[in-house]
């Protein structure tokens, strides 16, 4: 306990020196531009998602490569995440320590369930609340009554130094009252659109519980499609941020699909602590007009190389055109920015859903934890999970609604833990399940007790032959290992037979996981609630 | 609070030593699918027998594996000519036939007396045996004789497993398991033209040799491929082995049969603690094949790959316990399991494998898998190319085929280049000769630890990275020993388990079931050959 206290304020001097001795040297800096290369302001507003109606038109530009002159798709996104450590409250009320990434950008959107990604025009806005920013934000601001709206990069200031422009300049004070010790689990959500530029930046805030430790973290983009080794996240690899300094990852999204990430730091440390999040990006189709067929729409795609699936040519697409034409047009519901959407580019409206929930399943082992909070070497080879996580949450909080909070060891409240698991469908509705599993022990099975899960997409990749048949299949469970993701809906169209008021439940039928910890009750399992 | 500090001094110190050792060791530690084959004969001579492997903790355990029994017939591929077949190896001899060939294997049984019979399973094979005594599910060898098993193999292209059918959960634990790898009969025309044909005129160009042992996996168009590789995932829990070892030694030399000459070791509770890819744990696994130190352990997991090139991979799930293999960089298309080619239900020309970045690997389970890694849709020119530089090797062209690639010219650093982003900056102002203007800023490289297979730069190739990064900039970072910026600069990326536990060994980060697999610019020779 000395120890703790003693190295505390110790990292926070060396973090304050960095930052104070560094004008130009870049230790916490954010990075989200307002105009790129690919997405060009004075062609494009890159703070809403154009409609998509064919490939953006490219030309020779004057320094010898493509540039686009009309019709652009996708927008610029930003986000910020913190690597630190926290505290998060399993289903029994154990506090458990935890190695975790923290919002710091999207914070309201984020205690609202949503993913925490902003367009530029919101993420490179300066926080203007009458209270200065506090730590165990938003939840300090909330449980004092006060409202909490501000979803801007944490710490960005204007830059004094040149002309107050808001460049990427950070106040570190804020970043710090924000991200130390506000570890989430799942680690914060994150949603980008096909044609989007993604910028990511990791700001590492240290570990304040483990003064001993001067680790890195990094973002591994689980499953991207030719990733580059820079931006893979794998710290032998490539570069790892140290304490004090930010790292902006940068990616044109990848295809459509449910992927994830983690830390890549020790994986079997950093990820069983708890480092580990969601991201899925939303297919082109989504932005498809409601006078357009998605067959069309996805002839389209077929038009620019980087967007096409040609099986004959490309061993590694999965979404060629359909071999049966639906006729389908472009859904109104999804335009209208609600909650519907498709899974991926089908080109036949089958990965049609009217609601989404990113799931994703982890495992605790306490005695790990424990031990990666007092200072012990770890064993790795007998690590036994006895919390079974949904969105970091066991049964009976998967289905409490909202953020859970924790008290971590600076006294303050933090949203620990801000997705819930359940599952609300509409009557007569579709709900997509995007699920992706991280544990890093063993396999886990998830069971639908009632309305059959429909598997659409294993990996991120649609279930589609190279002749265009849909591959999808029924079941009423899935398996996953850690690293593994997949897209289920649950169909509940058929009013007659889902009724409002009816509850169904997603379970293990790995028995023993239907734990937490000592109680024989509770583990993986949420409901599944027609409304 | 010092002991947590030891272990992290550790794992830091292994993490940067390992790879050291690595490139002490050899200059070139690739991979291919090595194996043995009939030559001119028709039997392969197998025998099991008891031996020690080494592990990276230190650790030699004592186990039991098939090895030749006398030199084999021949060795393949032949670009590999360093070869050796001990009378003890993990995994067994990689049986290498064509489809179409009978294959005979004659195992005699080498163990220790009280370790009694043994005998090989081939799983999708139709086998005959001859000889032998009659066992639970074959014919078995009793010690000191010998059993034959016999099968043809038409229609049986792809990658199988073969394993230990006597007592299983001991005889496969304690190392007794193969692979059997079966070439089409019939090469598609398709598999030697086109593009498949400008990648071997890449090839030459370079001085690389071809370690493929076929140009297809299947007798199927959509299954053509550039280069290969086979990994088998195992794991050991060491206490078994302490124990066959402890009363083997009891035993000692004994009649098979009279009291005392047997064992009896418990396999359960079951408690691993060594994840391994053919029979190595990171970081022995990324030593060459047939690596003097590895006499049980001739097959190394190193992969090697040039953008665009289609890359078998042939996994096997040995052991007991499935792996997710985890592939980082793209997707795997699965082409097949256990030589069963996946198609689709309406076009017998289409396949109908699905994607996975993810391959779990399952006991006794084998697939075929297409790889490849182009960095298409990178928005960024990964081989830092700038037009408005003075260095010829900066201002290459490239001219789309139809799939978009710079594949017209396969003599130049870039073929196969992603030509939609060619030129196209990724940072705004970058120190070195590449092009500037891109949307990022790297941080300042005083904040960022290198790791050790970083090529020194986010640009692809010795060429590119040297021009990112010096003479005018800065030299390249230190750390980077195991991928130099200045030769070989590859794109690195993580194959492993993701049942992380298991990237361990005995306790100890990195290692286990771990490799690294780079993606090399063209300027950079793969040799497979150790």
């Amino acid at each position: 306990m000395a120890n703790r206290k003693a190295g505390t304020p110790m990292l926070l001097a060396v973090l304050v020196t960095v930052a104070a001795t560094s004008a130009s040297a870049q230790s916490f800096r954010v990075q989200c531009p307002t105009t790129t290369i690919t997405h060009p302001s004075a062609l494009n507003n890159n703070n809403v998602e154009p409609a998509y109606t064919g490939p953006t038109t490219l030309a020779a530009g004057a320094n010898g490569f493509l540039v686009p002159s009309a019709n652009v798709n996708g927008a610029i996104k930003c986000q910020q995440i913190s690597g630190g450590d926290g505290y998060a409250t399993m289903g029994d009320g154990t506090q458990t320590y935890m190695f975790s990434f923290g919002p710091l950008s999207g914070l309201a959107d984020m205690a609202a369930g949503k993913p925490g990604t902003q367009f530029p025009g919101v993420f490179n806005t300066v926080y203007t609340g009458a209270t200065p920013l506090q730590p165990g934000d938003p939840a300090t601001t909330v449980n004092a009554l006060g409202a909490f709206t501000y979803n801007g990069a944490v710490g960005q200031v204007p830059d004094q130094d040149y002309g107050g422009v808001i460049d990427g300049h950070v106040d570190p004070r804020q970043m710090l009252d924000i991200g130390v010790m506000n570890g989430n689990i799942p680690a914060p959500l994150m949603a980008i659109d096909e044609d989007d530029e993604f910028f990511l930046t990791l700001s590492n805030v240290g570990m304040i519980m483990r003064p001993d430790l001067f680790e890195q973290h990094t973002v591994h983009f689980h499953g991207y499609p030719n990733a580059s080794a820079f931006y893979d996240g794998v710290p032998d690899a490539s570069v790892a941020i140290n304490i004090g300094g930010s790292f902006t990852y940068y990616y044109l999204a990848p295809d459509a699909g449910t992927y994830f990430w983690h830390c890549h730091i020790s994986p079997p440390e950093h990820l069983q602590m708890g480092m580990v999040g969601q991201i899925y990006v939303r297919p082109r189709q989504d932005r498809v007009s409601t006078t357009t067929t998605l067959l069309s729409a996805l002839q389209q795609q077929q038009l620019d190389l980087r967007t096409a699936c040609n099986s004959d040519r490309d061993i590694l697409c999965s979404n060629p055109l359909p071999a049966v034409d639906t006729g389908k047009y472009g859904a109104a519901t999804v335009l209208q920015g609600g909650t519907s959407g498709y899974a991926y580019n089908d080109g036949d409206g089958s990965t049609y859903y009217d609601v989404e929930y990113p799931i994703q399943i982890h495992g605790f082992d306490p005695n790990f934890h424990f031990v990666g909070m007092t200072f012990n070497p770890e064993g790795f080879a007998d690590m036994k999970d006895k919390y079974f996580l949904l969105n970091g949450r066991s049964y009976p909080d998967t289905v409490t609604p909202g953020p859970l909070q924790t008290e971590s060891a600076d006294g303050q409240q933090h949203f620990s833990q801000p997705l819930p698991a359940i599952i609300n469908i509409p009557a007569g509705k579709k709900a997509l399940l995007r699920i992706s599993d991280l544990d890093v022990t063993e396999y886990q099975t998830l069971a639908s007790l009632g309305i059959p899960m429909h598997v659409i997409a294993l990996n991120a990749k649609l279930l589609r032959d190279q002749a265009g048949n849909n591959m999808y299949y029924n079941t009423n469970s899935i398996t996953l290992a850690g690293g593994e993701s997949l897209d289920v809906i649950l169909d509940a169209s058929d009013a007659t037979v889902y009724k409002t008021g009816q509850v169904f439940y997603l379970y293990t039928p790995n028995l023993d996981h239907l734990s937490n910890d000592a109680e024989n009750f509770g583990g993986l399992m949420t409901e599944v609630r027609i409304n | 609070m010092r002991a947590m500090k030891m272990k992290n001094t550790i794992s830091q110190t292994r993490l940067f030593l390992a790879p050291m050792v690595v490139v002490a060791l050899t200059a070139a530690a690739y991979a291919a699918a090595p194996g043995i084959t009939v030559g001119t004969g028709t039997t392969f001579k197998l025998t099991a027998q008891a031996a020690y492997i080494t592990q990276p903790d230190g650790q030699a355990v004592y186990s039991w594996g098939y090895g030749c029994d006398g030199a084999p017939g021949g060795y393949a591929p032949l670009a590999i000519t360093s070869t050796f077949c001990n009378s003890m190896q993990i995994p067994g001899p990689t049986l290498i036939v064509t489809e179409g060939q009978t294959v005979q294997v004659t195992l005699t049984n080498n163990l220790p007396p009280s370790a009694g019979n043994t005998s090989i399973l081939f799983p999708g094979f139709d086998v005959t045996t001859t000889g032998g005594v009659a066992g639970l599910l074959t014919q078995e060898a009793a010690p000191g004789s010998a059993v034959t098993y016999t099968f043809p193999t038409t229609g049986r292209a792809g990658t199988h497993a073969y394993y230990s059918g006597t007592q299983g959960d001991l005889q496969v634990e304690m190392g007794l398991f193969g692979a059997v790898i079966v070439l089409p009969a019939s090469v598609p025309a398709n598999c030697d033209s086109g593009l498949a044909a400008a990648n071997l005129v890449a090839e030459t160009h370079w001085h690389e040799s071809d370690f493929r042992l076929a140009h297809a996996a299947y007798d199927h168009a959509k299954s053509c491929y550039d280069r290969e590789y086979l990994f088998q995932f195992s794991e050991m829990d060491p206490d078994i082995h302490h124990q066959a070892q402890a009363q083997v030694a009891a035993a000692g030399v004994c009649t098979p049969g009279a009291a005392g000459c047997s064992l009896n070791v418990a396999t359960e509770p079951y408690h691993p603690a060594y994840f391994m890819i053919n029979g190595r744990s990171m970081p022995d696994d990324m030593d060459t094949n047939y690596a003097a130190q590895y006499p049980h352990q001739p097959y190394n997991g190193n992969p090697h790959m040039h953008p665009g090139e289609q890359v078998l991979l042939r996994v096997i799930g040995q052991g007991r316990w499935q792996h997710p293999f985890h592939e980082h960089a793209n997707h795997v298309r699965i082409l097949g399991r256990d030589g069963n080619l996946i198609l689709s239900a309406t076009d017998p020309n289409s396949l109908a494998g699905p994607l996975l970045f993810t391959t779990t690997t399952t006991p006794g389970l084998a697939f075929d898998g297409i790889f490849y890694f182009t960095g298409r849709g990178l928005n960024w020119d990964m081989y830092g190319h700038n037009s408005t530089s003075s260095d010829p090797n900066a201002i290459l062209g490239c001219v789309p085929d139809a799939n978009g690639y710079n594949t017209g010219a396969p003599t130049a650093i870039n073929y196969y280049e992603w030509c939609q982003d060619h030129n196209k900056p990724l940072q705004a102002a970058p120190f070195g000769d590449v092009a500037a203007g891109g949307p990022v800023t790297l941080p300042d490289p005083n904040i960022l630890t290198n790791g050790a297979w970083y090529g020194g730069s986010p640009y692809l190739g010795p060429d590119a990275t040297v021009r990112a990064t010096g003479p005018t900039g800065t030299t390249p970072p230190s750390g980077t020993i195991a991928n130099s910026p200045g030769g070989e600069a590859g794109f690195a990326f993580m194959w492993h388990s993701h049942n992380e536990r298991e990237i361990t060994t005995n306790n100890v980060f990195p290692g286990g079931m771990l490799m690294m697999m780079l993606v090399d610019s063209r300027e950079f020779v793969i040799d497979e050959s150790n």
